[in-house]
């Protein structure tokens, strides 16, 4: 087990340096095969008006004419010992893992990036908590009273969560709780640190929105592992051995359809931690995903490099903790 | 006679579906005393694990539509509720399944499993009492080094020993009644026979009733004392087993002895299948349920396509059997058959479709 | 130009938010407060505040919220680009020129700010020399002095640390302007080295420019000459620690989440009578969504839109639906104009007949309602220059506000003239993320079709559009794109501010180019260097005119719409008006009542 998790880790840092590698060859190359030079991407990032001193000197601050092997070479470097970094009057040191500097701002990406994260962390973990108990409760009852109204109803709405985006559900929200009847007026998130009850307030609705969306889909993965699972011989087992019912369910079928249910968790816990990028959106929510969008917008490289990154740590680390969380429940899974 | 242990009359078990009704028991009776066993035999959807399921409630939660009366030691389990019938199960009658495997829960110890089956029913148990009975278990039906073994989980054993493991989870609370559904099906066939013979000890050894269920007389053989043949979810024929070995009554059982491949039976030398396939349980045909595959049906003038044989007495006490044939003209046929004279089909292409008729 | 932005993402939820409106607009009464104070001034009335103060009121207090859907290039005074930082940089900075605090064109009128007066020009319009106010301060108590002036000019000389602001100082300065690095890099000791600029005391800056520029007024505006305290600029950081001469300094900045306000005790109000310190506290929301900004505003979570460009499709259509909320609503021509250029260097276009085929051929009315149509679009255009513009003249060489679906026979007669009679096919480049480009292209093709004129659409994102594909000649003209859809705005309200950038010659550049129409018009060119020596504002205004004629007749431009937009004030917002200079209401008096 633990040459496996060493092995993984080890892994990890190669998948972060392939990744790393896509993304700065997608923002490089691809516009460079379409006719691009970086004099022209230099001048993406000069306000308006952008005079060929004004060009260049912002080419050549950003190391954007260097060859891509050194600027990758800078990037890397970065991150593991620091940067040095000429912010006007003094060199300033962006000490290890230095994202580099953002191409708009100018400033630290790690530190930008850093800040987002307890925002997305909030809404990501609040909304799964809910999600997981909404959809997995609904999803048993359902499937426990198969074909009644109340499994019709809920595997409607169930329908309804999965095909509705956020930005639809989530404006209307707004509108419905925050506007019109305003149970929950001026959201804006508050750190928790700050101020807990403030910080729930704000994100009732953010974590109702998102885990909607996903209860919807675990209740229906729910309703049919339960199903599967309850058809298995050793449910009849179980009974036979004259457990109560409530105990054959949860011990024995519960335990089993969830196992899936947890690995599938473990992914969309580990991509939403990378950004809830509508939700964070539609709600002005200023985590990851807002992050990503912005840095998309402002073609700023760093800021890509870095939120990538940190999204796909979040997910290879989601993968691991499932593998992991999967020898411990399933005593058939070794390593 | 004396008190029979479990005592099944006149128990229909019948489920309601979108095609219709599927009546998969309809009107078996039959008793079984402590110690002794019974053979339930019959082809797939005959019905002898739904009766066996019925038995133990745990039809309860489905649609399932039980009358009758299932009496286990005077006890009447289908007016019973199902909390009290839960009570009953796993502590006086209990049950293993055919496929070891997949009748454990894979992610729990085998030594949870039994620890589970024993505390449910001695609640003031403590858990070391508990796993202490489930190494005494394991040892007993002949699990080695079982203080060890007891905390692997079902994958790591084989199949042979899983069913051992379920035997073993079966009686950890010295049930009366032990129903065993084809216990041996899914294992090696070198193993079957050791599964049967611990079965057989271990009923000598606590005494218990036990009701074995399977589609292969060869089984129930040796280890029956009673034989119920089921066909269509009705009994064909009842009795004890030396009666119905010796002189079986209905041509269906002579069709299950015929396809039975035996050593001892060498004037029959050529296995005979049974035409056609088992009816459906929804459109039974009328009459005789078995009529469509009989190759005797022409000798009681149609009768067996109209009417319903009943299950009557044969000049054996206790040995019933349901067939429209005169007691005569069934120990002629019989006699034929055994000498190896197979009758020639009377109606062309019976088995044809025998099947189709749903 | 100044910039606008739009907001990828606005899209995505313009179908939800539309419904929305539609289920909403009934019962909706959320903007129930009950409107101004004190009763002086102009009462709520839609497009009350296009020409006089709504909610006047000196009242003290409360919390100014801007919610922005964006966020700032920068909030360094010297290193923003953006129209609506220029007119919040008014709260924190103080430059040397500003406009007068009043609504109508008398907003556009120039007064000083830091200076005591506006530039006393000699040398024969060389030399512009400015006198600061004496005893003003900074927010830690220091006192600026003329050498802060020059050094804020100076910083805004490194490109690469700060490169979003203007270029126009490193281009009107003479001295060693054009090879001064700025001051990071200076090898003067008191890093004062560019020469262009003088500070003989310390309440005195002379600017010394290598051609005359009568516009240097307009000019000094701009926050890039605004004090900043040598010891205290940190460069690229500076954004974050800016030291405030204004009414109000940051309390906090988080880098595009939010930004906090408050009360600049140094601040002296009876020095600056253009600007006002009534909230307790100012909140800037940063990158927030666009819809959610418009339920804010008409729920009171926000007193105003950042941006300033009006409210979204869904907030429109309730605001006009609702006679009390439409007048809290101004609809102002905010200076802004919508039109595509004609690439005079890309075949056909070459010739002078076949662009003004185009400017006859094109479809007003369509793209009008392409651009969202009489109120969120705009009113149909017919000259470059908008008429809040000072030097607008109103003319219509092609017909466009007369015939506004296009004049077909005469675009025929200019195909035969440019030897085209059968029409030609040419490309469109537009930004595919902005709908209304992207409708505004679409409408065109038809139009141009119906003279034979067959367009290619080119649909690119918007963050590139410049760099590398419509402000790129040598792309455009290798890959036959003879038309581009753009906008554009002033960086100062007169006919310099407005065209420059957009027709001179010189302001060609090969990657981020503006002139995209690619005028080296000789009469242009002259008629600007004419302008510049001249200190007569009334003549100069006259020559904007002639060369927005000029440039009309060259057709490389085609106006579409003097851009509109409908903005919500909350009845709390007391003293807004719209402020023709800055194209956007005048933030720096605003206040909360109630």
């Amino acid at each position: 087990m633990v040459t496996f998790i060493i092995r993984r880790l080890v892994g990890t840092i190669f998948l972060l340096i392939v990744v790393s590698m896509i993304t700065f060859a997608i923002f490089f190359l691809i516009p460079r095969l379409a006719g691009q030079n970086t004099y022209q991407l230099a001048a993406q990032y000069v306000g308006r008006n952008p005079t060929r001193p004004a060009v260049l000197a912002v080419e050549r601050q950003l190391g954007l004419a260097d060859p891509l092997y050194l600027q990758y070479g800078r990037f890397l470097r970065g991150i593991l010992f620091g940067a040095h970094y000429r912010s006007g009057p003094d060199v300033t040191y962006c000490p290890p893992p230095c994202f580099g500097y953002s191409f708009r701002s100018q400033l630290p990406v790690w530190p930008q990036m850093i800040s987002d994260v307890p925002v997305t962390l909030s809404l990501a973990i609040g909304a799964s908590i809910l999600w997981l108990i909404g959809g997995v409760s609904i999803g048993v009852l359902s499937a426990l009273r198969k074909g009644t109204l109340f499994d019709r109803f809920s595997m409607g709405i169930a329908l309804a969560g999965v095909s509705l985006p956020v930005f639809f559900t989530g404006l209307i929200s707004l509108e419905l709780f925050s506007y019109k009847w305003p149970l929950f007026p001026n959201v804006q998130y508050v750190p928790i640190t700050s101020n807990p009850v403030e910080w729930a307030r704000n994100l009732v609705l953010p974590w109702i929105v998102l885990a909607f969306l996903y209860a919807a889909l675990y209740a229906r993965l729910t309703r049919a592992g339960m199903l599967e699972t309850m058809s298995e011989d050793y449910i009849r087992t179980a009974r036979a051995k004259g457990l109560p019912e409530r105990k054959v369910i949860v011990k024995h079928g519960l335990r089993a359809a969830l196992t899936p249910i947890v690995t599938i968790f473990g992914m969309d816990l580990g991509l939403l931690l990378g950004g809830a990028i509508i939700t964070e959106v539609t709600f002005s929510l200023h985590g990851l995903g807002l992050f990503t969008v912005q840095a998309v917008n402002n073609q700023d490289l760093p800021e890509i490099l870095g939120v990538t990154m940190l999204a796909a740590f979040f997910i290879v680390i989601a993968n691991l903790v499932v593998d992991i969380f999967y020898a411990v429940v399933d005593p058939r899974v070794r390593f | 006679m004396p008190d029979a242990l479990l005592e099944v009359e006149d128990l229909r078990i019948h489920f309601p579906t979108q095609d219709g009704l599927v009546k998969s028991v309809d009107g078996v009776s039959f008793r079984l005393e402590r110690g002794r066993t019974l053979g339930i035999v019959g082809e797939s959807g005959s019905g002898k694990s739904v009766t066996s399921l019925g038995i133990m409630g745990l039809h309860h939660g489905s649609r399932a539509e039980i009358t009758g009366h299932i009496r286990l030691d005077g006890e009447d389990l289908v007016a019973a509720s199902p909390a009290r019938v839960r009570e009953l199960r796993g502590s006086k009658m209990a049950m293993i399944f055919q496929d070891p495997l997949s009748s454990l829960h894979p992610y729990y110890t085998i030594g949870n499993q039994i620890i589970e089956a024993y505390r449910v029913h001695h609640p003031d148990a403590t858990k070391r009492q508990a796993r202490q009975r489930a190494v005494e278990m394991l040892d007993r039906v002949g699990i080695p080094q079982p203080s060890a073994r007891v905390d692997d989980y079902p994958h790591q054993f084989s199949g042979g020993m899983r069913q051992r493991v379920m035997i073993a989870m079966a009686l950890c609370n010295d049930p009366g009644l032990l129903i065993a559904d084809e216990p041996t099906t899914a294992l090696d066939v070198t193993v079957q026979a050791q599964i049967l013979d611990l079965i057989h000890d271990l009923q000598s050894e606590f005494g218990s009733a036990v009701i074995m269920i399977t589609h292969d007389l060869g089984v129930v053989a040796e280890l029956s004392d009673d034989i119920l043949v089921m066909y269509a979810g009705r009994a064909a024929e009842y009795g004890s087993a030396a009666d119905i070995f010796a002189s079986p009554g209905h041509p269906y059982t002579w069709g299950l002895l015929a396809s039975m491949p035996r050593m001892d039976r060498e004037r029959l030398t050529r296995l005979v299948p049974i035409p056609g396939t088992p009816p459906s349980l929804i459109r039974v045909p009328p009459g005789c349920p078995f009529h469509p595959r009989c190759r005797y049906g022409h000798l009681n003038g149609g009768r067996s396509e109209t009417e319903v044989p009943e299950l009557r007495d044969t000049e054996h006490t206790g040995h019933l059997v349901a067939c429209h044939l005169t007691a005569a003209e069934r120990a002629k046929q019989w006699a034929l058959l055994a000498a190896g004279k197979v009758p020639e089909d009377a109606r062309t292409g019976a088995g044809a479709h025998a099947g189709d008729t749903a | 130009m100044r910039r606008r932005r739009t907001f990828g993402l606005a899209a995505a939820g313009a179908a939800a938010a539309l419904m929305l409106a539609a289920c909403s607009s009934g019962g909706s009464s959320s903007s129930g407060g009950n409107g101004s104070g004190s009763g002086s001034g102009s009462s709520a009335a839609y497009n009350a505040g296009v020409t006089s103060v709504v909610n006047p009121s000196t009242h003290k207090g409360g919390t100014l919220t801007f919610d922005w859907r964006a966020a700032p290039d920068s909030f360094d005074p010297g290193n923003t680009y953006y129209a609506a930082d220029w007119d919040f940089a008014r709260f924190y900075s103080t430059a040397l020129m500003t406009f007068k605090n009043c609504p109508g064109t008398c907003g556009k009128t120039l007064v000083p700010a830091l200076a005591t007066a506006p530039g006393v020009a000699s040398n024969n319009g060389l030399t512009w020399t400015y006198h600061i106010k004496s005893g003003v301060k900074y927010e830690d108590g220091s006192t600026v002095t003329s050498k802060d002036v020059k050094y804020a000019v100076e910083r805004t000389f490194d490109r690469g640390v700060l490169p979003n602001g203007p270029n126009y100082f490193a281009n009107l300065l003479g001295g060693n302007a054009a090879k001064y690095p700025g001051p990071y890099k200076d090898k003067a000791k008191d890093k004062m080295g560019l020469t262009a600029i003088d500070t003989p005391d310390a309440t005195t800056v002379v600017f010394h420019l290598k051609a005359p520029f009568s516009d240097m007024d307009y000019l000094l505006t701009i926050p890039q000459s605004a004090p900043v305290p040598p010891a205290k600029d940190t460069g690229a950081s500076y954004q974050t620690h800016i030291v405030s001469t204004g009414p109000y300094k940051f309390q906090s900045y988080q880098l595009n989440k939010t930004a906090v306000l408050v009360p600049n005790p140094q601040w002296n109000a009876s020095m600056f009578p253009t600007v006002s310190q009534l909230p307790s506290k100012i909140v800037v929301n940063l990158n927030m969504n666009p819809n959610d900004v418009d339920n804010r505003l008409l729920a009171g979570d926000a007193q105003v839109d950042f941006a300033g460009t009006g409210v979204q499709a869904a907030a429109r259509a309730k605001i006009l639906a609702n006679p009390n909320l439409k007048s809290h609503a101004d609809d102002p021509v905010t200076g802004f104009g919508w039109f595509f250029y004609i690439d005079s260097q890309v075949a056909p276009f070459t010739n002078l007949a076949c662009r003004q085929a185009v400017e006859y051929a094109a479809n007003h009315l369509t793209l009008q309602n392409a651009y969202g149509g009489p109120v969120a679009g705009g009113d149909i255009g017919s000259t470059v220059m908008p008429p809040t513009v000072a030097g607008y003249q109103k003319f219509d060489l092609y017909e466009a506000t007369t015939k506004t679906q296009g004049d077909p026979a005469k675009a025929k007669q200019m195909l035969q003239a440019c030897g085209k009679p059968n029409g030609f096919s040419t490309g469109l480049a537009y930004r595919s993320d902005r709908p209304t480009e992207t409708q505004g292209a679409q409408a065109l093709q038809q139009s141009l079709s119906a003279v034979g004129i067959k367009l290619t659409l080119h649909g690119y994102p918007s963050s590139t559009y410049f760099s590398n594909f419509a402000g790129v000649p040598k792309y455009m003209s290798s890959h036959g794109i003879g038309l581009a859809m753009g906008g554009w705005g002033a960086d100062w309200p007169d006919g310099y501010g407005f065209l420059s950038q957009l027709v001179s010659g010189p302001s060609i550049v090969p990657a981020g180019n503006t002139n995209i129409g690619m005028l080296n018009d000789p009469v242009v060119n002259n008629l600007f260097t004419k302008a510049a020596g001249i200190t007569d504002e009334a003549q100069r205004n006259a020559i904007w005119g002639q060369i927005d004629h000029q440039v009309m007749k060259d057709a490389v431009i085609v106006p579409i719409v003097y851009a509109k937009a409908l903005i919500y004030r909350p009845p709390t917002l007391s003293n807004v008006y719209f402020n023709q200079a800055y194209q956007l209401n005048n933030y720096a008096v605003e206040g909360v009542t109630g």
